[in-house]
């Protein structure tokens, strides 16, 4: 048997015994994971400060929820999935179901406006102010874009990214 | 108005386009490929508004 160190001194120095370099991302505990997404979803930003990415969780507070106040102060609407008038094979209409998707993804924003009524007018009423379509916009962008960050929170607990 | 809506919902989608991009891994990296989405936004949509001017329709 040869002594230890014959065996060791012809090994590269790149090489390490360790499966992950200290350098590379690792995955949270499930529990943590879960927490993230959860709160990535009801708070933009959430998930990254839950990982201790506080840069990037400011970053996306400040952006999302901008676009969704703005989107309110525009006179957009919160919408709801509506059913189809006439009878379509779809029972909803599918455009409210799109939207309504879109504006969900923004959490909190959209559960507490509902709540306090905000943008949760009749559509001929708020259709008639100029800038309408324009809120509306920013409402969707909020809540498709906080998805992106969702997936983004997860893809880092997952150990998959930094 | 549009146009000042228009940069604003650029700035905002360049924003967390660029953050969540995997494929940046400096903060250098991720604010130039954040000005690249941003100047996208504004070129494609005047492009398309120069283009869509003379339809009536």
């Amino acid at each position: 048997m040869q002594p230890r160190d014959t065996l060791t001194e012809n090994i590269p120095p790149h090489f390490s015994d360790r499966s992950l370099p200290l350098d590379e991302p690792r995955p949270f505990p499930l529990a943590r994971r879960a927490a993230a997404v959860v709160a990535a979803w009801l708070v933009p930003g959430a998930g990254h400060l839950i990982l201790g990415r506080s840069g990037r969780a400011l970053l996306f507070f400040v952006t999302i929820v901008g676009a969704f106040v703005l989107g309110l102060r525009l006179n957009g609407h919160l919408y709801w999935p509506t059913v189809a008038d006439p009878q379509s094979f779809f029972h909803y209409d599918l455009i409210t179901v799109l939207w309504s998707f879109a504006e969900i993804g923004s959490g909190l924003c959209y559960i507490v406006s509902n709540a306090l009524g905000l943008g949760t007018g009749p559509i001929p009423q708020a259709a008639a102010s100029p800038t309408f379509e324009y809120g509306n916009t920013f409402m969707f962008l909020a809540g498709l874009l906080n998805y992106l960050v969702i997936f983004d929170a997860f893809d880092i607990s997952a150990g998959r990214k930094r | 108005m549009h146009v000042l809506m228009m940069s604003l919902y650029a700035a905002m989608a360049a924003v967390v386009l660029a953050t969540v991009d995997p494929k940046s891994d400096t903060t250098r990296q991720r604010v130039l490929h954040g000005f690249k989405i941003f100047g996208s936004f504004l070129g494609i949509g005047l492009l398309l508004s120069w283009i869509l001017f003379p339809i009536p329709w």
